[in-house]
């Protein structure tokens, strides 16, 4: 039954996904943490005034917007980087290796051979490290709610939620990007580079369209973009996360249809 | 009595049949041509052939691993192409090439593919393991080859299925092992169940399987009955000359093999038919002895690669 693959996998992962929720909570308070020092000292907005117009695009940091307020701080430190950042790592990795990388590795041999639909197999994976998502998205998400009061950050409650929805479809678009293409060509090398290159894409065309003005025709394409920038100051753009969810969804689909057209790859 | 029969007849369609079964790898290389295969349900059929004879794309091909280049296929009924989730429920299938999760042990795997398959006698799966000294306590990347390949074995046999597929299922068992495997096999077929089993050596299917089919550069060169394999009665003879081997060729005789040739001393393999032959040309020389037994199964089964070989 493929619900047990789904499970079976997150049991498998339990210990990998709790180091990520420490890991991610650990990050998100130590940032926090150094929100009053920076509210009080109005050198760090010189500062940042200060960055290349390349740096502040990409970081979104906007004209006239202020990064010394709580959410100005959290968008710039955490949601126009690091927070993506870690969790495409997370998706992508186990969206390649969950799949293409257990062929790689001869060990899908036997679990096809069980009585399970290929496509079928496809979706609980996926299921599987949407879980993950969303777990390590929630362990963020309360650490900046439990430690907002302590430091005087003052989000809004619907734009911090907002904004772990944003970061976590944009994992599930690139995992199950991932996912897809290790179950299209059996290469974990390509379920790698493939997301992690149209990441890469997808996040400097949303930073830098604004300065390279050829960029601009291609920002709809960019799942970042569609998702929108400084989500705690402006919220995401539900229209737009609602795309991105939808090419997750084509993707994931067309990797699942593609490996029962294949043939299994033996080592 | 006779309705019976008639019912068997229509309901018991074979454990696996195959037709005109191709496979090519890459556009290039031929693993399998044509393969006309049907096994009955209740037997145990050896399938073998040497190191890439093409055994282990047969096997993939009949659990929809890989689909094939032209032909269709069936287990139980049912065709693996389109009915195969139907078709790998009623089967257990051990690869050839077991690889198993590092992390896990022995009893969580096991539980796993239970839950996977969705329905498994516990008793049974704790039955075959206790046979096989199977060892479940342990993380899987801890256990030896042969160790790791009862847990495979175990998960061929937990659920009672109707048809068994082992490929190649007793490399790195030692032999008590090999012979409690063999029981297993043994009791799949008494209960109506059938075994699929591929290997390269004849001596590890002459014991276990009814039936035997050959294969050989993706070819089936023969199937028959072990007993009838044995009654080909293929000899093989020793001859010791008084004044040296003469110069004649005895290969020229049909049918009959020059095996090894000393200064006095020559050992023949030539079939019963061609005894005659042989022995007539034999005495136009001075014979000191002559001694001519039935060869063994591994000796025919050589000789029919040899044959294959030959015509390919
Ligand atoms: N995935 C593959 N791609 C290309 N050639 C293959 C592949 N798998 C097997 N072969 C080739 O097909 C032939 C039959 O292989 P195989 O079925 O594994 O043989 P056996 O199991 O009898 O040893 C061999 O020549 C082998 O090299
Ligand atoms: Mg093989």
């Amino acid at each position: 039954m493929p619900v047990e693959l789904a499970v079976g996998a997150l049991r498998d992962s339990r210990r990998g996904i709790a180091a990520w929720c420490v890991g991610v909570a650990a990050y998100v308070a130590m940032v926090a943490a150094i929100y009053p020092s920076v509210e009080t000292s109005p050198e760090f907005n010189e500062l940042v005034e200060r960055y290349p117009e390349v740096l502040k695009s990409l970081f979104g940091i906007v004209e006239g917007g202020d990064i010394t307020s709580g959410p100005g701080f959290v968008d710039v430190e955490l949601f126009s980087f690091m927070l993506p950042l870690l969790l495409l790592v997370l998706a992508i990795g186990y969206g390649a290796r969950t799949l293409a990388g257990e062929e790689d590795a001869g060990r899908l041999e036997l679990l096809l051979a069980y009585p399970l639909r290929r496509r079928a197999s496809v979706v609980a994976k996926g299921a599987a490290l949407a879980a993950q998502i969303a777990v390590v998205s929630v362990a963020g998400w309360a650490t900046l709610l439990v430690i907002d009061p302590l430091v005087g950050l003052a989000l809004d409650f619907g734009n911090l939620c907002a904004a772990f929805v944003g970061v976590a479809v944009l994992a599930l678009f690139h995992g199950w990007l991932a996912l897809g293409v290790g179950a299209a060509v059996p290469s974990r090398a390509l379920a790698i580079a493939v997301p992690a290159g149209a990441a890469a894409l997808g996040y400097l065309v949303n930073g830098l369209h604004d300065l390279a003005g050829w960029l601009a025709p291609f920002r709809f394409v960019s799942p970042f973009w569609l998702v929108g920038s400084s989500p705690l100051q402006t919220g995401i753009d539900a229209a737009g996360t609602l795309v991105v969810l939808a090419a997750a969804v084509v993707v994931l689909a067309g990797g699942a249809l593609l490996l029962e057209r294949r043939d299994l790859q033996t080592p | 009595m006779e309705a019976r029969q008639y019912d068997r007849a229509v309901t018991a369609t074979p454990a696996i049949e195959t037709v005109g079964l191709c496979k090519t790898y890459g556009g290039k290389v031929r693993a399998l041509v044509d393969l006309d295969l049907r096994v009955e349900r209740g037997e145990v059929f050896g399938y073998l052939g040497p190191n890439g004879a093409g055994k282990s794309t047969t096997i993939r091909l009949l659990l929809d691993l890989i689909h094939p280049t032209e032909g269709r296929a069936a287990l139980l009924g049912l065709e693996t192409r389109s009915q195969g989730v139907e078709a790998r429920r009623r089967v257990g299938y051990l690869p050839g090439d077991l690889r198993l999760p590092d992390r896990l042990t022995g009893a969580e795997f096991l539980g796993s593919l239970a839950r996977l398959r969705g329905h498994v006698d516990e008793a049974r799966r704790d039955e075959v393991s206790a046979r096989l000294g199977a060892i479940l306590d342990r993380p899987l990347r801890h256990l030896s080859k042969g160790n790791r390949q009862k847990i495979g074995l175990v998960q061929a046999f937990m659920h009672r299925p109707e048809l068994v597929v082992l490929d190649e299922p007793t490399a790195g068992l030692d032999p008590l092992l090999q012979g409690e495997v063999r029981a297993l096999m043994r009791e799949v077929a008494a209960e109506g169940g059938t075994v699929f089993l591929s290997s390269h050596s004849l001596d590890e299917v002459q014991h276990t399987a009814d039936r035997v089919g050959i294969i050989r550069s993706g070819r089936l060169v023969d199937v028959d009955s072990v007993a009838g394999l044995r009654s080909r009665s293929l000899r093989r003879v020793r001859v010791a000359f008084a004044n040296g081997v003469p110069r004649e060729r005895f290969d020229r005789i049909e049918g009959v093999r020059v095996v090894e040739e000393q200064a006095s001393l020559v050992r023949l393999l030539a079939p019963e038919t061609a005894m005659d032959g042989l022995v007539k040309t034999l005495a136009e020389h001075t014979i000191v002895d002559l001694v001519s037994e039935p060869a063994d199964l591994e000796e025919i089964f050589l000789e029919l690669y040899r044959e294959a070989d030959g015509a390919g």
